[in-house]
């Protein structure tokens, strides 16, 4: 028995310890805390306004939020360290200890709360299971956050399978929706299929460097800066896969597909999730492979990536024009936005990762509070999304409707928005690596997706005499927090956006060999 | 003779061949013995004589039943997937004879100057053949209840699959275990971690008056069933059920499905699936005596002393054949949400809590306090295990109960 | 005449399991398919006996034969899928040849590719035992270990909660 047992620091992944120990102790709350009871009746709407939503069945949604709390508050102890010390790996170089993951991290542990929040008023309303869904939100918050600070291929696949795995339930988690057992069914094939394209990038990557380690000693960052760059081409065939499987996960064209029935069918807490989270997640990935551990590689790599970014940024914006139901809009906007987060990828300059960083934070906050608007409107089976149900928006909640309005700017990219200096910031970082007629493309495409934008804005604030039925808002304390929270993260960032964009500055700093 | 031997690769390799044949024709010799035995034992419970034709006391009874089963009409339904239903009654019995590989019937003897293990094979991961062997097992009865292409098979054969599947996982997670004990895969090594003195396990080391007592029972083996006695339990039960023998032997229950998933075999096919399940028996019970019970360990006279340890090992087995048998003939059947609730809510978390347990003990450096702590949470866990009470065995659920747990 | 024995074993192994996979997907009746599946997969694990990768082997037999496929096989039971001829065929044969040629020639080159001219000698001694996997999986890659937990357990969660009867 010569078995040496490694020695472990577990700073790097203790936020992710945290969440997987408060699934389980979710998981084992919602075992043993007896039958729970039902403190409203299933029929939708016809709930106390604020009252009983909390109700008996408190405990739960506090614990997860109670995980997410200890997550930041472990990452920011991890910062703190880092900051002292410098960037690190652990455990045997598999995990990366640096500022980039730090900021990720605690960027998806609020996005992670915002959806449990969001989640335990919508699942009470529709008297669905909670334990299962909050502990499955937990696991895939841990696994994402894996993503942004694994440093050895195998554990990004793992984690990747992890959030994946976990999103492909939430997203069917409504079983009496037929449309959101399609939407899990073609979701998963799809993410399964991206999954083989990312594990066969892996074993290029392999065969091509004899390691799936990105920072350790013989891993891919020392064997490119040993290797002449005649014998790269498996690499870069690999590099070439792994971006694949990466761009389902983020939903860049033409590897969306899947994206608007899963936005669809989703419930719409989840979809807010999937559109903040998992692109967080896979542009985490997707920005330490590319313009770190490949960055020698970029003039392999990039006509690729300049390729799908401009496709997707044009896809994205024209069908989404043409789409009728808001969700459906919504998920093409996303695919468009992955777009524009990928000009800031081929920049590969510091401005661009930051930049990428705060787009992809302020995005997220926004997308949040647009899903919790569709759905508290969209009624208990969310069959209420399409564009004509938001028909007399603003006579009906002239309030709510103002901040739909502030939200769809703020995702067009208007001023005074958080949006808005998200592009600005990810434009500027392309022009400054040269490449302005992809900036060009990028706000052509601003210009065709402010279209839709604005069709809904029209749609809201016309008075229709002819309205059918009006929209009726059900919602209470905990989704009027959240919008409140994404409109005013929204506004706030749109007019100081520096404090946000200088932390992710000097977040903007990795790992090394 | 030594050309041959080189032909076929030396020494090796014949001493495998011969060995292979050896345990080949001894376990079906013994199981046309456990049959019999069966029929004698269980015949004898009942107040009855049972078979007393065929030779001293009937103990060719089973030869003339193959004799005739082997001369009987080989009849096929017309639905039937051919091949399917021809392959079925070897693979219920093929995987079974070849986990024998792994039991060590004996030391080993010395032929010339020639050391001879009596073993098949000594794999480094015995353990993980033996379950090996035991997952493929399923693939006979589920063919033979796809392939009859009739309904009862098909039933048999769903519950056999299910059956067996979920008593595997107990099954191998009660190994784990053993293996953490012994800290080897090998089964040779477990029954060498066996030999010697339960008073030399220093797990009351140092404490006062349980040392002492200790020490009296230095002439008690040690063997795995005293520290790892719940890991025993649940092998024995899951054991039981994955050769689907009462009080596990729904797959075949007569008075709802014929005979299950054999139902449409006959001659003899039917013989190779009766004799899978004895084939079946006889492993378990000799690998419980070779995990729990020390091997072939016992008492070693100077007179042959090659052939005491086979004796002992003999003798284990035979006794825990005779307990299969015993239950046969006093357990009622098991209801079928019964057993999967006992097979899931029982013997895996069980079993699972008991690895923990198993591990944090067998940590070096691991003080007394910690292995009490570690007893008194398990008390604890036992305790609301027992406590909770499933509602199925008390009889309250009633579909108004149900009710509260499943909206519209 | 180890090494002819062993050559010997590969080719038939070879054979076999080439034919036992092509008769997986021309094979019409689903469950004919999945023994022959299980035919390759046991071909495989042979090929990683005779490589003296007994753990590897046997893990191989007991995930693949022993779990996965005999689910598939029970799925196929319980869900009364229609079993017959026909049924599960399609028009996109030339497709399916095509990608799987291609997948076959990628990977023949990474191997040629990253292991051209290595040679493993192979003894008993140092076959690949059980203690040094498992050495190689508590020190180096305890991550990947755990966080393969953490994804079955999220799996399992996902699928009580698709099964969930209510």
């Amino acid at each position: 028995m010569d078995f040496v047992a490694p020695k472990i620091a577990l700073s790097g992944i203790a936020p992710e310890i945290a969440l997987a120990a408060t699934a389980l102790l979710v998981l084992l709350a919602d075992a043993f805390i007896g039958d729970r009871p039902r403190t409203l009746r299933p029929e939708h709407g016809s709930a106390r306004p604020g009252s009983g939503i909390l109700g008996n069945r408190w405990h739960l949604p506090l614990l997860s939020l109670i995980g997410f709390g200890a997550a930041v508050y472990l990452a920011l102890d991890a910062w703190d360290r880092v900051d002292a010390t410098g960037a690190t790996t652990q455990f045997s170089g598999m995990i990366a200890v640096d500022g980039f993951s730090v900021f990720v991290k605690i960027t998806l542990a609020v996005f992670g709360a915002l959806t449990i929040l969001l989640g335990h008023e919508y699942l009470v309303r529709r008297d669905l299971e909670e334990g299962e869904f909050f502990a499955l939100v937990l696991f895939s918050v841990a696994g994402m956050m894996l993503m942004a600070s694994s440093a050895d291929l195998i554990v990004t696949f793992l984690a990747l399978e992890t959030f994946s795995i976990a999103l492909y339930v939430l997203v069917g988690y409504q079983r009496s929706r037929l449309d959101g057992q399609e939407a899990a069914m073609k979701y998963f094939l799809l993410g399964a299929f991206s999954s083989t394209f990312f594990l066969l990038g892996i074993a290029l990557v392999f065969g091509a460097t004899g390691s799936t380690n990105l920072y350790g000693e013989g891993g891919i960052t020392s064997f490119l800066a040993t290797t002449p760059a005649a014998d790269l081409s498996l690499l870069v065939l690999g590099a070439g896969l792994l971006i694949v499987g990466l761009g389902f996960k983020v939903a860049a064209v033409p590897f969306h597909m899947w994206t608007p029935d899963a936005y669809q069918g989703a419930p719409s807490p989840v979809t807010g999730f999937m559109a903040a989270g998992s692109k967080l997640a896979g542009f985490a990935a997707l920005l330490r492979l590319l313009d770190v551990v490949l960055f020698p590689l970029r003039w392999d790599w990039r006509p690729l990536v300049i390729g799908i970014a401009v496709v997707t940024m044009i896809v994205g914006s024209i069908l989404a024009v043409v789409q009728d139901d808001i969700k459906r809009m919504l998920a093409y906007s996303s695919i468009a936005h992955a777009g524009f987060v990928f000009t800031a990828v081929i920049a590969t300059n510091d401005r661009g990762i930051s930049g990428a960083l705060f787009y992809l934070a302020t995005y997220g906050l926004t997308i949040v509070g647009a899903f919790a608007i569709v759905a508290v409107l969209g009624g208990p089976e969310e069959r209420r999304t399409r564009v004509n149900d938001f028909r007399g928006l603003f006579a009906a909640h002239p309030l709510l409707a103002g901040i739909l309005t502030l939200l769809m700017l703020s995702l067009a990219g208007v001023p005074i928005t958080s949006g808005f200096v998200a592009k600005l910031v990810v434009f500027g970082a392309a022009v400054e690596a040269g490449y302005t007629w992809v900036v060009v493309v990028g706000a052509i495409a601003s210009a065709i997706a402010a279209f839709f934008y604005l069709r809904i804005l029209v749609v809201m604030y016309m008075v229709d005499a002819e309205v059918a039925e009006e929209p009726k808002a059900v919602m209470g304390p905990l989704s009027i927090g959240v919008i409140g929270l994404s409109a005013a993260a929204t506004l706030v960032l749109g007019l100081f956006w520096s404090p946000l964009i200088e932390l992710a500055e000097k977040a903007t700093f990795f790992a090394g060999p | 003779m030594n050309a041959i031997v080189d032909f076929l690769g030396g020494d090796i390799v014949v001493t495998a061949i011969v060995k292979t044949v050896v345990a080949f024709a001894a376990l079906l010799l013994t199981t046309l013995i456990v049959v019999w035995a069966e029929r004698k034992v269980i015949a004898d419970m009942q107040a009855r004589i049972g078979p007393n034709r065929w030779g001293p006391y009937g103990i060719l009874q089973t030869l003339a039943d193959g004799i005739k089963l082997f001369f009987k009409e080989d009849f096929r339904p017309r639905t039937a997937d051919k091949w399917t239903f021809a392959l079925a009654p070897v693979l219920a019995m093929v995987p079974s004879l070849l986990a024998f590989a792994i039991v060590p019937i004996g030391d080993h003897i010395t032929i010339g100057d020639r050391r001879i293990d009596l073993i098949v094979a000594d794999l480094n991961i015995g353990i993980l053949y033996f379950l090996a062997m035991g997952s493929i097992g399923v693939y006979g009865v589920v063919l033979a209840g796809w392939a009859s292409g009739s309904k009862y098979p098909l039933l048999g054969g769903i519950r056999a699959s299910a059956q067996m599947i979920s008593y595997e996982i107990a099954l191998g997670l009660s190994l784990v275990p053993v293996v953490l004990a012994a800290g080897s895969l090998s089964t040779v090594d477990i029954v060498a971690a066996q030999a010697g003195s339960v008073s030399n396990v220093s797990f009351f080391n140092g404490v006062p008056v349980l040392e002492q007592i200790a020490e009296l029972f230095s002439f008690v083996p040690n063997w795995y069933i005293w520290s790892q006695w719940p890991a025993f339990f649940i092998f024995l039960i899951a054991g039981i059920a994955e050769t689907n023998r009462a009080p596990f032997d729904l797959p075949e229950a007569e008075t709802e499905l014929i005979a299950g998933f054999h139902t449409e075999y006959s001659g003899i096919r039917f013989a190779l699936f009766f004799l899978g399940e004895y084939v079946h028996v006889v492993i378990i019970s000799a690998m419980a005596v070779t995990l729990f019970f020390g091997g072939w360990g016992g008492p070693k006279p100077d007179f042959l002393p090659w052939i005491w340890p086979i004796g002992w090992f003999v003798f284990k087995t035979g006794l825990f054949v005779y307990l299969f048998v015993w239950l046969r003939a006093t357990m009622p059947r098991l209801r079928y949400d019964r057993l999967m609730w006992l097979g899931w809510k029982r013997l895996i978390p069980a079993s699972l809590v008991w690895i923990m347990v198993t591990a944090v003990v067998n940590t070096e450096g691991v003080s007394r306090n910690a292995r009490l702590v570690v007893f008194g949470i398990l008390f604890v866990i036992v305790l609301f295990w027992l406590g909770k009470g499933d509602p199925r065995l008390t009889g309250a659920v009633t579909p108004q109960r149900r009710r509260v747990h499943g909206p519209s | 005449m180890v090494d002819t024995w062993q050559l010997v074993v590969f080719w038939a192994l070879f054979a076999m399991m080439g034919v036992s996979a092509l008769r997986v997907v021309t094979s019409s009746n689903v469950v004919h398919a999945a023994l022959y599946l299980v035919v390759t997969l046991m071909g495989a694990a042979a090929l990683y006996v005779l490589l003296l990768a007994e753990f590897v082997a046997w893990v191989q037999v007991l995930v693949y034969v022993g779990a996965i496929i005999v689910l598939m096989l029970f799925g196929l039971m319980l869900t009364r899928a229609p079993i017959g001829k026909g049924m599960f065929d399609n028009d996109q044969r030339l497709v399916a040849a095509v990608t799987a040629g291609a997948l076959f020639g990628v990977t023949t080159w990474i191997i040629v590719d990253a292991f051209e001219g290595q040679k493993i000698t192979l003894s008993k001694a140092t076959g690949i035992r059980a203690e040094s996997i498992g050495d190689v999986i508590f020190s180096s890659f305890v991550l990947p270990f755990e966080v393969i937990s953490m994804l079955l357990l999220a799996a399992l969660i996902g699928a009580v909660v698709i099964a969930r009867r209510d």
